[in-house]
């Protein structure tokens, strides 16, 4: 039986300094790319295909008006009930025996399904032009560096992490050191939480967030959806038998991104603003 | 720092004021967070919420420029409370000295004030000595001119009343902040300061230090782990560069430049006489500038020539930074060299030091980019090339990485680095560049007689032939060697003042004991005790890693805190010991002069409480910025009455009719300075792309700006554009009723590199403080309207 691993991310030892942030631009060789300016110390709207961790910078304020400053570092939550995982038709998207998630480019062909499910928006799609002036597409986001794991290594983020914010371990352990961190910090943060969501089978990125997770515009309750689940574990191999691969994934494109799709007008369905 | 950054970890209570490290000195907070788990509380104030503020426990906001007030309401508080430490005020600083019945204090003005000098004269503020000329004293401290006295005296004015109508602070969250911190007045109970550019970039600056220092002598602080005063430095050697005689004033380690001025300095004795007191450590002056001078020009210096005290240039001027640049906005500066610095971002009232650089005839930089002040010529800088007449030289300088030598860190360790790649290109050290320019100009003049070319002919430049010097050459000059039998010196109680010895930087004696044991290369991970690793790297003095920490012991030697004890006297082997290097005679025994005088390098061996040497006054005053939006509650005296004015075009002044907002400029953790190495670094520059001011939401609704819109700020000295960042984090003050405004900016920004924007320096003013002259870039007048 495999060990799986967790990266355990406690938000209350963060103090926002963003090496993280370079650190795995810096590891996987990613470009800059500069943003407009978005009205806070936040660079990024969202994790990008070449901007795999964000670092989000939330001014909270409780329901008695004191103010509070919160970090998080963002990125793939790896989770062990991967939607990405689950709609990606040429099963690019697999699981290792850390338990992270990783995309196969050599597979992918950019068809944006996986973008399309992920409850927490992490995994987007990157445009190329090949030789011949034609545009494709593949899909990037976090690996939880597994080419490092591979080698003994930590994440380079977890590595470069100057305060302990981060850790990397066997699974078991770090969510026990979640829950008790949670009681630890009760005084200084009395709506703390470990964020370990149920509904994707738990995750592989583990937080203790400082506030409920609407605050940094997480879903309270994200799940694969049962689309999904109906879609590829049902319809999918019932279609290709019956009317061909090809039309069924000219169908399946559609449907997935015209009806399966969380996606309403831009806004996730469980996501949205919230006031203590 | 008296301390270091590993030694957080056993405070109490972390005051951070004037400093924002978990941006600015990120790695302390892996201390800090360590002290959190310890039990230490963190408590940061500050005019905006900060990231710092996000991993404190208790958070109080200020005004920019009121941090005096603050201070000496805590002074206050904590004699009111009697939550100070008793023996050690009493025994281990000045508080006990009578101050002779010349000093006065009187509406904002110490006695002697001269109003058309802008100067005091000290000698008023005397302490009254005896027949044998110690100082008088009462360890009961209730003699009315006892330092004591006059300090209770004196902070009695600054109520909490008072202090939050002119702080802003509010009076609950201000209270809080003083209980927590006069908590560590408690025996065994230490706390810390840390502090920075907020602290000390103010015409007041220096006594704001002094506040930090007084507060902390009064709760026992100063010597103890987990204490003292812990100026976070901004660069990674800046300890090293003011160690070694950057500074104006300096020589190296911290003697001072003899000034033409003062004719006891026209000679070698004259100037010895000036400048050695007869007690304390300093007494041993003369060993450490005769051991300099003949370490500057070796065999030229003898008994004969006054070891070439003549040699070394004596000016008559203030030569700092914004006196400088007003000389060279005046015309009368020639030429300049620019390591590694860019005035046209960095400096005060940058638009004139851009427009001074322009009456030079020549300037050379030495930069690794070409910067903002290299190409201040250029079109992209906004000037017109056709009409200036500097010609301009790029030395190209190579990173750290790509050399050797050593850095000195905040807490004065001495950290050998070794070349790790070669320099790109034609990119050379500084040590290179130094020594072929010097090596070139001797030849320069080696054939010339006469007063300019005698001091260069007497130099003796002894690093090796070549391009590269020989750096070991260097290392052994700094630490010292016999003249005459090349051995090196063990420690700087072996310097002499008979010419026998060279050292060119005494409080580095001893870094290099003999040969092949260059202690800067330590690199042992071993914790000797209290994470003090006194074998990695080298800390003057000494090694000595907590500075005063005779002071962590009673009178008879006994740690105050047992459990976190870092030197004590032992009767047994009859000396003191530890696991720190005692900062203190260790032979000193019980009963011996001075056993219980733990601050060595003072005069009389104790703590200054009262400092009667500072040009603006033996104890902090509060003195409005030099731009303020507020009147003086605690006297007539709106401003430092000591600093020096400049007049006219240089430094236009504003007033709060036109400039009602307060304004201050700080540093992000993504670029660093003037953003010459961090703005040509595309992850770096991605972070942080856009210069931006933070403003608040009232401020914000008041001028109907909405968040990202830009904006114009505007000062009496310029305007620049930024992107606005309406935020929670600032929220204006509430000053004596009436509501201030205030916001602050990244000052980081130029029109070079990936990430550009205008520069918030256009902004500052060009005003010093009245002891080191530093700019007052933490508060001025603004105003803000959008673009």
């Amino acid at each position: 039986m495999a060990t799986e691993y967790v990266k355990f991310v406690d938000v209350t030892k963060c103090d926002g300094c963003r090496a993280c942030m370079v650190a795995c631009k810096n590891w996987n060789d990613l470009p800059a790319e500069q943003q407009d300016f978005l009205g806070s110390a936040q660079s990024h709207a969202k994790t990008t295909a070449d901007t795999w961790n964000v670092l989000q910078y939330i001014e909270h304020e409780d329901s008695k008006g004191k103010l509070d400053y919160l970090f998080r570092h963002s990125a793939c939550f790896h989770c062990t009930d991967a939607a990405c995982e689950k709609v990606c038709p040429e099963d690019a998207i697999s699981y290792t025996d850390f338990g992270t998630v990783v995309i196969d480019h050599e597979k992918c062909v950019g068809c944006g399904y996986c973008v399309n499910n992920c409850p927490f928006e992490v995994i987007s799609l990157k445009e190329y032009v090949d030789k011949n002036g034609d545009k494709y597409r593949k899909a990037h986001k976090c690996t939880m560096c597994t080419d490092r794991l591979e080698e003994g290594l930590q994440p380079a983020c977890v590595t470069t992490c100057h305060t302990g914010a981060m850790e990397f371990g066997e699974k078991a352990a770090m969510i026990k050191k979640a829950e008790e961190r949670v009681k630890q910090i009760k005084d200084r943060y009395p709506n703390a939480m470990v964020y370990n969501p149920k509904g994707v089978g738990g995750t592989h990125t583990v937080y203790v967030l400082a506030e409920k997770p609407s605050v940094y515009g997480l879903p309270e309750n994200p799940k694969v959806p049962t689309s999904a689940v109906i879609w590829k574990d049902y319809a999918q191999p019932i279609g290709k038998m019956m009317i061909g691969a090809t039309t069924m994934a000219v169908v399946g494109a559609f449907i997935t991104n015209t009806i399966i799709s969380k996606k309403k007008n831009g806004k996730n369905e469980d996501g949205g603003d919230s006031h203590e | 720092m008296t301390n270091s950054w590993n030694d957080v970890q056993y405070t109490d209570c972390a005051l951070i004021m004037g400093a924002n490290p978990a941006e600015n000195h990120p790695i302390s907070f892996r201390w800090l967070t360590k002290a959190k788990e310890n039990g230490g509380k963190i408590v940061s104030v500050d005019p905006r919420y900060t990231r710092t503020s996000a991993m404190s426990d208790i958070y109080a906001p200020l005004r920019s420029g009121t941090d005096i007030p603050f201070m000496g309401g805590m002074i206050k508080y904590a004699l009111d409370h009697n939550l100070y430490h008793k023996e050690y005020v009493a025994k281990y600083t000045n508080a006990s000295f009578i101050v002779k019945d010349s000093y006065k204090f009187e509406d904002g003005l110490f006695s002697g004030y001269n109003a058309e000098k802008r100067a005091y004269d000290k000698t008023q503020w005397a302490i009254e000595k005896d027949a044998e000329g110690k100082p008088v004293k009462d360890f009961t401290l209730e003699h009315p001119r006892s330092v004591f006295q006059l300090m209770k005296k004196h902070y009695s004015r600054y109520d909490v009343d008072t202090v939050v109508k002119i702080t802003g602070t509010p009076k609950d969250e201000l209270l809080k902040v003083y209980e927590a911190f006069c908590a560590t007045g408690k025996v065994g109970k230490a706390g810390t300061i840390m502090y920075a550019m907020g602290t000390t970039q103010h015409t007041v600056g220096t006594q704001n230090v002094r506040a930090f220092a007084i507060i902390q002598l009064l709760l026992g602080n100063v010597g103890v782990p987990g204490g003292g005063i812990n100026a976070m430095r901004g660069e990674s050697n800046v300890q090293g560069s003011t160690d070694f005689g950057l500074l104006y004033g300096n020589l190296t380690g911290y003697l001072n430049t003899p000034v033409s001025t003062d004719p006891l300095n026209a000679t070698l004795a004259g100037h010895l006489e000036k400048e050695t007191p007869k007690t304390g450590y300093w007494s041993n002056k003369p060993k450490f500038i005769v051991s300099l001078l003949k370490a500057w020009y070796g065999p030229n210096a003898t008994a004969a020539n006054e070891f070439g005290y003549q040699y070394l240039p004596k000016g008559n001027k203030n030569y700092s930074h914004i006196n400088l640049f007003k000389a060279m906005y005046d015309g009368k500066l020639e030429g300049a060299f620019l390591f590694g610095t860019n005035p046209v971002v960095g400096g005060p009232n940058a638009g004139k030091e851009k427009e001074a650089l322009s009456n030079l005839k020549w300037l050379v930089a030495v930069d690794l980019w070409e910067t903002e002040t290299s190409a201040f010529w250029q079109k992209e800088a906004g000037s017109d090339p056709s009409k200036i007449n500097t010609e301009v030289f790029l030395l190209p300088a190579c990173s750290s990485y790509e050399k050797e030598g050593s850095v000195s860190n905040s807490a004065r360790w001495m950290q050998y680095r070794w070349q790790a790649i070669k320099p790109l290109g034609e990119s050379r050290a500084d040590l290179e560049i130094i020594h072929e320019l010097m090596t070139k100009i001797k030849g320069l003049y080696k054939n010339e007689a006469g007063p300019s070319a005698a001091p260069i002919n007497a130099l003796y430049w002894n690093y090796g032939e070549g391009h590269h010097p020989d750096i070991d050459l260097v290392c052994k000059e700094i630490n010292g060697y016999d003249v005459n039998t090349g051995k090196l010196i063990a420690g700087f109680g072996n310097l002499k003042d008979d010419g026998s010895t060279c050292s060119g930087n005494w409080i580095y004696c001893g870094f290099y004991p003999e040969e092949g044991k260059n202690r800067a290369k330590n690199r042992d991970k071993k914790d000797t005790g209290m994470s003090l690793y006194l074998n990695w790297s080298y800390a003057w003095p000494m090694n000595r890693r907590i500075l005063y920490n005779r002071a962590s012991c009673d009178p008879s030697g006994v740690p105050y805190n047992k459990e976190k004890a870092v030197v004590w006297y032992d009767a047994a082997q009859g000396k003191w010991t530890g696991v720190d290097v005692p900062d203190f005679v260790a032979t000193r025994k019980p009963g011996d002069a001075g056993f219980e005088d733990p601050f060595i390098m003072m005069n009389d061996g104790v703590g200054g409480v009262f400092a009667p040497t500072l040009n603006d006054g033996p104890f902090p005053e509060h003195y409005e910025p030099y731009e303020s939006p507020a009147k003086n509650p605690f006297s007539s005296q709106e401003i430092n009455p000591t600093i020096q004015l400049f007049d006219g075009k240089f430094n236009e002044r504003g007033f709060k009719a036109d400039y009602p907002i307060v304004a201050t400029t700080y540093r992000v953790s993504e670029h660093w300075q003037s953003g010459t190495m961090t703005r040509n670094q595309e992850w770096l520059s991605e972070l942080v792309p856009h210069m931006y001011i933070e403003i608040s939401e009232e401020l914000a609704k008041e001028k109907g700006i909405k968040n990202k819109d830009k904006v114009i700020v505007s000062s009496a000295r310029g305007e620049v554009k930024a992107y606005a960042m309406v935020t929670k984090r600032f929220k204006p003050h509430t000053i004596d009723g009436k509501k201030v405004h205030q916001i602050g900016m990244p000052w980081h920004f130029g029109y070079k590199g990936f990430a550009t924007g205008d520069t918030a320096n256009r902004l500052t003013p060009h005003i010093g403080d009245a002891n080191t002259t530093i700019p007052e870039y933490k508060a001025f007048l603004c105003d803000v309207r959008r673009a």
